[in-house]
């Protein structure tokens, strides 16, 4: 019986990146406000240029990179460590944390010399942050069927179409954009390039949306008669659906997916105090148990990278796993936690928490990617499709 | 120590080929209507699997605890009716300590604290229930606080039970039994215990990994509707989540092993048992709804595995006993070492 090709080799990070993890710790330990677990959770993830600027400061944006773009040559494993270590203290990382984990490395990949030159050291300083532009009104799981176009003109391209659900568009400066530049809608992946898109260009209206928390994050981003010069295709024209994928590997495969909302499970180990009862005893360790093993997952799929592979079977079963863990997590905690307080007082505050972390909770599994478009990817990966 | 990889690479196809060839349904459906395996059992110790990690000095062939992790998680995924893992760490606790393990099958008995056994002046004395293949070995070894010992089958009382694996899951009684051989040894019964943890996650590895290939195998071949089933977005999405929890309990089970090898923290098993026992439901639920009635039958050797799974869960320790020590000792540590101690597999102080 051939078995179905699974692999996740045990992987540990290498002792340097150890040491970086303590830089890094210590470093936020100093920079990060003393806050509470509430007050923390509404900068979760939100951007703050000045805490970029920071991070750039200390090297640690695009630390992967050549030195001549201003990187550190460090191993991808380097980042990963950053990348924990952000998560799990709540840092406000989200300004530049899409052009650091998939914009920067996709430009550095297949740009330009130019396009390198001018656009990856001032992400690597903290200056210059991306959005993605993917989605459209009618383009969702099924993002080869977009309809953005760009038509050759004298000297560049003329962009007509509309990006939605487009995080942080309104405080980036650019946005990589899938687009049409020939065929058809039905020609699908034929035909689809990637343009970096200069979001202060004439032609570009970005509106808000708003999200269930009353957020503005997301925006509608209107590309009308939008002149986009040649130096700022990325890569071949034709080959953007090659490069969206290897950009959604980044994407799927990062500590994000398992640990946005860790502070919750740090929280419940707060609340139930240092000698629960044994049910809380049970169910704090099964969690523990789990997001430990995910980890271990994620791990072995960074060590993986590192190695120059390519898992991105092994990528998806960690983001599906990871993104419901992470929705598994506040409703588990806020049924422990409100029955099994150390201390009543500090029941509201915990709720809120956990509260604020269900609310947050739906879109894990739909961004980056939804369970069932992971599922297929997996069943593909099993040999069922 | 640890080992390298070509005497790892020679253990682990070893035990594949002679498990895959020889562990029949046939045999293992006998030995559930009580004929114990002989053969099987003379194959295996010929090749010296068992005493993967037992010191040359005693007999042994010199691997480490993760040779012998490698060798189980092979027997899990052929369901091979045998105390392996038992023998195994038997022989490798025995062998320690300085004693030449008995040849022959070995069970294992770990004293609990709450019905703790004794080993005074070379006699045994206490009870342990659930002994897994105790009677169908001519030796059990016992672990006991600072010493162990190796005591005949004959010196013993055995209520023999059968547990829903189809194999002995015996009840013994030591009443002054005399061992045959006894000695100090450093490995106390709450380390015994989380090895025997950590064998059973290796085991329940291999059986995931199995069922996750039986059921994708299956649905290829079952057709209804005119089509193969495996064509049905429902079973895609079904296998695809299974595969999930299977991945889960194949990469704590490995970064268990590997960290006992490497003389790692405690942290590692307690994690990657709760996570075993605690996705064995999810996989076994997922694998008989794909499968339909066939499934269900006796026929069918999906049971072999999802059986194990649903026993091993509870053996040497359930994810309620595993998950409460290490809940009980994060929330001792408080909230702040919450992180430190996930990144560390240790609880950090
Ligand atoms: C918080 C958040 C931030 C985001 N940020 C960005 C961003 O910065 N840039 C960007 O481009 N996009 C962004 N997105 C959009 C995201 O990529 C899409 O939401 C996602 O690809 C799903 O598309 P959709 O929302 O149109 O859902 P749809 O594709 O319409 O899906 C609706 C439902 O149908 C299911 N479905 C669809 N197709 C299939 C199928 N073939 N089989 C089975 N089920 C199917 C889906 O799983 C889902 O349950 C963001 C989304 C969220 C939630």
């Amino acid at each position: 019986m051939t078995m179905p090709k699974l692999d996740f080799p045990p992987f540990r990070l290498p002792p340097d990146a150890e040491e970086l993890r303590t830089e890094v710790r210590a470093f936020l330990k100093e920079i990060l406000p003393n806050l509470s677990a509430g007050e923390r959770f509404k900068s979760w993830n939100s951007r703050s240029p000045e805490f970029s600027k920071a991070m750039g400061d200390k090297g640690w944006i695009g630390i992967t990179w050549p030195k001549k773009y201003g990187g550190a040559e460090k191993s991808f494993l380097h980042r990963y460590v950053i990348t924990e270590e952000l998560l799990a203290n709540g840092a406000p990382a989200g300004s530049h944390w899409v052009a650091d984990r998939q914009s920067g490395p996709n430009i550095l990949r297949y740009g330009s010399e130019e396009m390198k030159d001018t656009i990856l050291p001032r992400i690597v300083k903290g200056e210059c942050f991306f959005a993605i532009g993917m989605s459209e009104p009618d383009s969702g799981s099924d993002l080869a069927s977009v309809r953005t176009r760009a038509d050759k003109v004298e000297g560049g391209w003329r962009v007509n179409g509309t990006k939605i659900w487009t995080s942080g568009a309104h405080r980036s400066h650019y946005a990589i954009t899938l687009l049409r530049t020939s065929g058809q809608r039905e020609d699908r992946h034929r035909g689809l390039s990637q343009l970096v898109i200069d979001l202060k260009s004439p032609g570009i209206t970005i509106r808000p949306i708003i999200n269930l928390n009353g957020k503005h994050d997301w925006n509608e981003v209107v590309f009308r008669d939008c002149f986009v010069p040649d130096s700022m295709m990325l890569g071949e024209e034709g080959d953007g659906w090659l490069q969206v994928t290897g950009e959604l590997a980044y994407e799927r495969s990062g500590p994000e997916r398992i640990l946005t909302n860790i502070h919750v499970l740090k929280e419940l180990i707060r609340i139930v105090g240092r000698q629960p009862g044994h049910q809380a005893q049970v169910t704090i360790g099964k969690l523990a148990a789990r997001v430990w093993s995910l980890r271990q997952m994620s791990l072995s799929v960074a060590g993986m990278l590192q190695a120059g592979k390519s898992p991105a079977v092994e990528s998806s079963v960690t983001k599906d796993l990871g993104t419901h863990f992470q929705q598994d997590l506040p409703e588990i905690a806020r049924v422990l936690g409100e029955s099994e307080a150390a201390d009543e007082n500090d029941i509201q505050e915990f709720l809120d928490v956990c509260q604020m972390a269900t609310l947050a909770a739906p879109a894990y599994s739909i961004q980056g990617g939804t369970t069932q478009v992971l599922r297929g990817i997996i069943a593909r990966g099993l040999g069922l499709r | 120590m640890a080992s390298d990889n070509e005497t790892r690479d020679m253990f682990v196809e070893t035990a594949s080929r002679l498990f895959s060839e020889q562990a029949t349904r046939e045999i293992i459906n006998a030995f559930e209507k009580g004929t114990w395996p002989a053969d099987l059992w003379k194959q295996v110790e010929e090749t010296g699997l068992p005493w993967a990690a037992v010191p040359e000095n005693v007999g042994g062939a010199g691997g480490n605890v993760g040779d012998l992790m490698a060798v189980l998680r092979e027997a899990g995924r052929n369901a091979v009716p045998l105390p392996l893992a038992e023998t195994g760490l038997g022989a490798m606790i025995a062998g320690e300590a300085g004693l030449t393990p008995p040849s022959g099958p070995l069970a294992l008995a770990i004293s609990e604290s709450g019905a703790p056994l004794r080993i005074e002046g070379g006699k045994v004395s206490g009870k342990a229930k659930r002994v897994a293949f105790a009677s169908v070995c001519d030796n059990i070894v016992v672990v006991a606080s600072g010493q162990v010992a190796i005591v005949p089958k004959s010196a013993v009382k055995i209520d023999v039970k059968q547990g829903q694996t189809g194999e002995p899951y015996d009840d013994v009684s030591f009443d002054a039994a005399a061992a045959s051989a006894s000695a100090p040894s450093k490995v106390s019964p709450e380390r015994a215990l989380e090895l025997a943890a950590l064998a059973r996650t290796n085991q329940m590895t291999g059986a995931a990994d199995r069922i996750l290939a039986i059921t994708t195998q299956y649905s290829k071949e079952r057709v209804q509707f005119g089509r193969s089933i495996s064509t049905f977005q429902a079973i895609q999405h079904m296998l695809a989540e299974l595969s999930t929890y299977v991945a889960a309990v194949a990469a704590a089970a490995r970064v268990a092993a590997r960290d006992a090898e490497e003389g790692g923290d405690s942290f590692s098993i307690w994690a990657a048992k709760t996570q075993a026992s605690d996705a064995a439901n999810k996989i076994c639920a997922i694998a008989h709804q794909s499968m339909g009635a066939m499934g269900f039958t006796y026929e069918h050797i999906l049971h072999h595995y999802t059986r194990r799974l649903w026993v091993w869960r509870r053996d040497y320790g359930s994810e309620s006993y595993w998950g409460a020590k290490l809940g009980r000792a994060m929330c001792e540590a408080g909230p702040d070492a919450m992180w430190p101690s996930l990144t560390a597999s240790k609880v950090a102080t």
